[in-house]
């Protein structure tokens, strides 16, 4: 059997539909994989194919839940599927966030878009440390505000006072009210960083969003005084394997795969055409 | 430096002659054969006498190990099946440059499984060969692989499998500090090209060159012995039962680097031949550092407007000094 590339069947339990083209998942596979926040699992429809997707929340009792979404052909085939359905998984695969990096500091992370849903696994991995002390805020940007993934649940900590949550969006024919004290603006989620009031050598800063996201907001971090060694992000490339042999998510000589896809900012400086 | 730790014993022609006979005996056997067209290929021998010195095919015996087209698992009743064990083969009349060539993707496939049920069913033999115009081998460069090897008056037994069949055979037991008879003098030493120069000349004039007269057409990746990218197929048969298979993919194809929302980190065939040569000479992820063209010239000779990487590594060098 091969161990890497064959999958396990996995039945997918749940399908809550979220925005639009965005439904969260809930698959249960046959043996129980930890999935830390930032790895991902490969999912294959037989016949279709298959793709890399994180995990969107902690991996308890077994379930991986992914927030996945519509954008071709076989993440369309998972659509058509229904609850109670088998489908295959592998995994877990690549490095994940540098979780023990975080433990003293202030946490930062900025999210775009789809990049809301790695995230939000390392949010719930931060909320759930009860040995933390330090503050943790949450910049989300997303094209307008009916876009925003897991809107009510962020809204809902920011009233707790757990995190500090703030969206931006591209545009809005109405800005939501300023609910649970979250504030929202039109414009680049980097120009969130400007009302920031927080400490540079004290943040650990996590980036993750489309790779347009990165070229802006990555040095404008290092800029403000963070160290490219505080500051991360997680590489999308076209994988296959997920094993580091097909060549297909190559960056700078990395095989994203399987040494990233989560790169410090100084790693990525040096992995020509990363970003 | 890799030379002295392959064990030899001296060569017994009566000896060697049953050796090759009996690899031939369950298993499929395969040698080097020049055919009329002037290409040399891998031709099954169950006919006509076994070479005795080895020929560089132009298609490599990757294609065995690695099939343009395998299957991975077979997805059948709901559940998801192991792909057919593969079947017993040897190969008679490798090069050392091909030898070395199978240890590298050894190191690439070291945990995959269908590369290893092949291997492990593979009994390789190498022999001494006759350099030709495009060879530019250096037995310095890595390791080989393989079973046993066969030089004009000493066996060597490369792995463990062919140090057996040797002593079995009636072989002498084999001594270290005999080296591999690596074709000396005629080969052109080719220049080493460091990370720092090819890096550093990223926007040199060569790129756009080459990259306008690369056609982008694979050929060299294909024939290429430590190429080895892949893509992922499936397929239903009538019954509903689900093969993936691998299958070849190449750098040089336009959609290997793109990414959702159709991104393209490799968009123009500039990028797609530099990022050959970064792979070939620097290599990726653990293998960060080893250079991985064996100088066997089989992309020079299938280049259809002879780019040489060699070529371009001496521009770059050149272009890094001045
Ligand atoms: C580490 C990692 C984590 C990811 N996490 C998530 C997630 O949590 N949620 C989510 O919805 N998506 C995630 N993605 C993206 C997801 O893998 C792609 O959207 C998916 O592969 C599209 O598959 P498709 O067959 O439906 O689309 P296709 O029909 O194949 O193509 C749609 C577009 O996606 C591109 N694409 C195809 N295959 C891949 C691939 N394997 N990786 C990247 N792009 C591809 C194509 O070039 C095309 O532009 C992640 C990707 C990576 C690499
Ligand atoms: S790059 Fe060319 S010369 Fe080097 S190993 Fe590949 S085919 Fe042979
Ligand atoms: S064989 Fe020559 S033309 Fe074809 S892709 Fe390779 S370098 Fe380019
Ligand atoms: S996905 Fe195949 S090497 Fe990374």
């Amino acid at each position: 059997m091969n161990e890497a590339l064959q999958p396990m069947t996995a039945v997918l339990e749940k399908i809550v539909p979220m925005v639009v083209d965005n439904s969260l998942f809930t698959f249960l596979p046959e043996r129980s994989i930890p999935v830390a926040p930032g790895q991902f699992v490969e999912i294959s429809i037989p016949g279709v194919g298959s793709f890399p997707v994180s995990a969107c929340e902690l991996v308890r009792d077994s379930r991986i839940v992914s927030c996945i979404r519509r954008t071709g052909r076989v993440t369309e085939a998972l659509y058509n599927r229904e609850e109670g359905d088998a489908i295959g998984l592998r995994g877990p695969f690549g490095n994940g966030f540098p979780l023990e990096l975080f433990d003293e500091k202030d946490a930062l992370l900025i999210a775009g878009g789809l990049g809301m849903a790695p995230l939000r696994a390392l949010l719930h991995a931060l909320l759930d440390d009860h040995k933390r002390s330090g503050k943790i805020v949450l910049l989300y940007g997303s094209r307008e505000p009916g876009a925003l993934l897991f809107y009510d649940e962020l809204v809902e900590l920011s009233r707790q006072g757990r995190v500090d949550v703030r969206f931006s969006v591209d545009f809005a024919e109405t800005l939501p009210g300023p609910s649970g004290g979250v504030f929202c603006r039109i414009g680049l989620v980097s120009e969130l960083l400007s009302d920031l009031d927080f400490v540079p050598g004290k943040t650990v800063a996590t980036v993750c969003g489309p790779p347009a996201l990165y070229r802006c907001v990555l040095e404008e971090l290092a800029l403000i005084g963070m160290s490219a060694a505080k500051i991360f992000a997680t590489l999308e490339r076209r994988m296959r394997c997920g094993v580091g042999e097909c060549c297909h998510c190559v960056a700078g000589g990395h095989y994203v795969c399987k040494d990233g896809p989560v790169y410090s900012l100084e790693q990525l400086r040096c992995m020509e055409g990363a970003i | 430096m890799f030379d002295s730790a392959v064990p030899s014993s001296p060569l017994k022609q009566t000896v060697l002659d049953d050796l090759l006979i009996s690899l031939g005996q369950n298993r499929t056997l395969w040698a080097p054969r020049t055919e009329p067209d002037g290409f040399c290929r891998l031709q099954l021998a169950r006919e006509g006498p076994l070479p005795s010195q080895s020929t560089l095919t132009f298609i490599p015996l990757k294609k065995l190990l690695l099939p343009p087209r395998e299957a991975v698992w077979v997805h059948r009743d709901g559940c998801f099946h192991a792909a057919d064990e593969p079947e017993p083969f040897a190969v008679v009349g490798v090069p050392l440059c091909d030898l070395q060539a199978i240890w590298y993707l050894d190191q690439v496939f070291a945990d995959d499984v269908p590369y290893r049920a092949r291997r492990a069913k593979s009994l390789l033999v190498g022999m001494s060969c006759e350099p030709g115009l495009d060879c530019r081998c250096d037995g310095q460069l890595m390791p080989l692989a393989g079973d046993i090897f066969i030089g004009q008056e000493r066996v060597w037994a490369i792995s463990a499998a062919g140090d057996a069949l040797l002593r079995e055979s009636g072989f002498s037991a084999p001594v270290l500090d005999v080296p591999l008879p690596w074709p000396e003098g005629t080969a052109e030493k080719r220049q080493d090209l460091s990370g720092e120069q090819f890096y550093s000349a990223a926007d040199a004039s060569i790129w756009a060159e080459e990259g306008k007269r690369c056609l982008s057409c694979g050929a060299c990746s294909v024939v290429c012995p430590t190429c080895y990218c892949f893509d992922m197929q499936d397929e239903a048969a009538v019954d509903g039962t689900v093969t993936r298979h691998r299958i070849w993919d190449n750098c040089f194809f336009a959609e290997h680097g793109e990414v959702a929302g159709g991104h393209d980190f490799r968009p123009g065939r500039a990028n797609r031949l530099r990022f050959r040569m970064e792979h070939k000479f620097f290599g990726f992820g653990e293998l960060r550092g080893q250079n991985s063209c064996v100088g066997c010239g089989r992309c020079r000779k299938a280049c259809p407007v002879d780019i040489d990487l060699d070529r371009i590594a001496e521009r770059l060098i050149g272009e890094a000094a001045s």
